[in-house]
């Protein structure tokens, strides 16, 4: 009976709020990529590492915030349309068998933009409002 | 104590609150990776003894994974997995490299893997030891027989894999791998057969899965073949029996995600044939077996999963009429998310037929004097990183 009162509790709580608060984010990329849009599916495919390479062959190295950063929530859903839980249990398939690991999780906004400042082929995503020092902003198509 | 082991190991992983452990190299190399998992379940059926000693309840369910990944250059990835596991009779703990693999990815539409590698069968045959990656404790065992893991899990050999992307057709993700399987001879109590030898000369297969414009959908079929040659000693004669079996198996499979809703649904038939150099002693057969499942599962929130399946298994189509020629599975499952890293699962089974039972776990009882409407009852835990 407690079981099933716990059980019904989490199910009107899991649907009566949302998984994270949502944010807005800004698409980031080194500036040696020499891209100033991207295409949502090749976005995609980037993050799932199905695509390694920019046009100019240089490698991709996507990097994701942290599960619970809102705007990794944001953008799981509208370019992977998935919720961060699926993309991570997508990871966990993939990574324990032997099929690719997940981009790095970073700890903030501020590492993300460090990293892709940093990094050639680097491409990332961060809540909107984060200074971008030395990355340049990326439009969707 | 070895299962005290386990349960301590998974307390403290499942305390632990970073993700993947990562080393950094000296030199040019770049970061290592290293995950895990460790998993201790417990089985218990109303009747009948299935994957272990059910009936009484059983603790003979654990899984225990470490994989190393070192992607040495932008195009060569190195790793292995170390798997450990104990389902009743399988497994006993032994610690096997899973897989292990030499990855060049050339371009994202042609890969090469050197090694032993996962079989890529059906949405989840590569995926099968992960509890972690699903809602449910059992994939559906009519497709994904958990009894069958040494034979359908891992081949040694190589494959080839891409992605490619069709433009406004969506995406085609394909592999297609050969090579053999090493099985490891267990002599099955009860068996009238005394097994000398048993080699697989080869593997062979693929799976191409099209990711249409539709998001979230994966529609996909796969193919395999393989040999298994093997020598017999019946228990009434001095000479062997030479037996080969060559086997088909193919699956079709579609997918579809939509935000935290997950339908999936798989159609398989095997065919098997036996042909023996002493009929007599051991007959030839033609064998097709037909199985199937639909499975749902939701996510309510980040803690709480619910899923659903019912699957169906006919060994042999000639033979469905009779309990012990079928099983039929209708599964509930709750998926709790303790945290980032530990997972609880309760899970519930009715099933109809005895079609998927081992005799040998019967105490070699024919399957059709088993109870045919029984229960299973399952609740697993898991951690990883």
């Amino acid at each position: 009976m407690r079981i099933g009162a716990f059980i019904l509790v989490g199910l009107a709580a899991g649907s009566l709020t949302a998984e994270h608060p949502r944010s807005t984010y800004v698409l980031i990329a080194n500036p040696a990529s020499r891209v100033s849009k991207i295409d949502r599916k090749f976005l995609a495919e980037v993050f799932l590492r199905r695509a390694t390479r920019w046009p100019d062959e240089t490698p991709i190295q996507p990097v994701d915030l942290g599960p619970d950063a809102p705007a990794r929530a944001r953008f799981s859903q509208e370019i992977l349309s998935r919720s961060v839980a699926s993309v991570r249990s997508y990871w966990q398939q993939r990574i324990f068998s032997g099929q690719g690991l997940p981009p790095p999780e970073l700890a903030d906004d501020e590492a993300v933009v460090s990293f892709v400042a940093s990094h050639p082929g680097a491409i990332g995503y961060v809540a909107a409002g984060t200074p971008l020092s030395g990355a340049t902003v990326l439009e969707l198509n | 104590m070895r299962f005290v082991l386990a349960v301590s190991a998974l307390v403290l992983l499942a305390q632990r609150p970073a993700a993947a452990a990562g080393l950094t190299l000296p030199g040019q190399l770049a970061e290592l990776q290293i995950h895990g998992f460790i998993s201790q379940g417990f089985l218990l059926t109303s009747a009948n003894d299935y994957l272990a000693h059910s009936s009484e309840g059983s603790f003979e369910f654990t899984e225990i994974g470490l994989n190393f990944t070192l992607p040495a250059t932008d195009r060569l990835t190195l790793g292995l997995q170390i798997f450990s596991h104990d389902l009743g009779p399988i497994g006993d703990y032994r610690a096997t490299l899973d897989w292990y693999s030499l990855d060049y990815h050339w371009r994202d539409w042609l890969g090469i893997r050197a090694g032993r590698v996962k079989l890529p069968f059906g949405l989840y045959n590569d995926s099968s030891d992960i509890d972690a990656a699903r809602t449910s404790v059992l994939l559906p065992q009519s497709i994904y027989p958990a009894q069958n893991r040494d034979f359908l899990l891992a081949q040694t050999g190589g494959e080839v894999y891409g992605y490619r992307d069709l433009g406004a057709a969506g995406g085609l993700d394909y592999r297609l791998y050969g090579g053999t399987i090493f099985l490891d001879v267990k002599q099955q109590p009860g068996s009238p057969f005394t097994v000398v030898d048993l080699n697989v000369p080869f593997v062979a297969g693929g799976r191409m899965l099209w990711v249409p414009p539709i998001e979230g959908l994966r529609l996909g079929g796969s193919l395999q073949f393989l040999r298994l040659e093997t020598h017999l000693l019946p228990a009434s004669s001095s000479s062997s029996v030479a037996v080969n079996i060559p086997v088909m198996l193919w699956v079709a499979s579609v997918e579809y995600t939509v935000r935290d809703l997950l339908f999936a649904a798989e159609y398989s038939r095997w065919r098997v044939r036996a042909q023996s150099s002493n009929p007599a002693m051991f007959p030839e057969s033609l064998t097709f077996s037909e199985r199937g499942y639909a499975l749902t599962s939701y996510r309510v929130n980040s803690w709480l999963q619910a899923g659903a399946y019912y699957s169906v298994l006919f060994p042999n189509t000639n033979q469905r009429g009779g309990f012990a020629g079928r099983q039929l599975d209708a599964a509930l499952t709750l998926r709790f998310d303790v945290n980032a890293y530990w997972l609880v699962k309760v899970e519930g089974h009715y099933m109809h037929g005895t079609a998927g039972l081992s005799p040998s776990l019967n105490g070699n009882r024919p399957l059709s004097s088993l109870t045919p409407d029984w229960a299973l009852f399952t609740v697993k835990t898991t951690a990883f990183f």
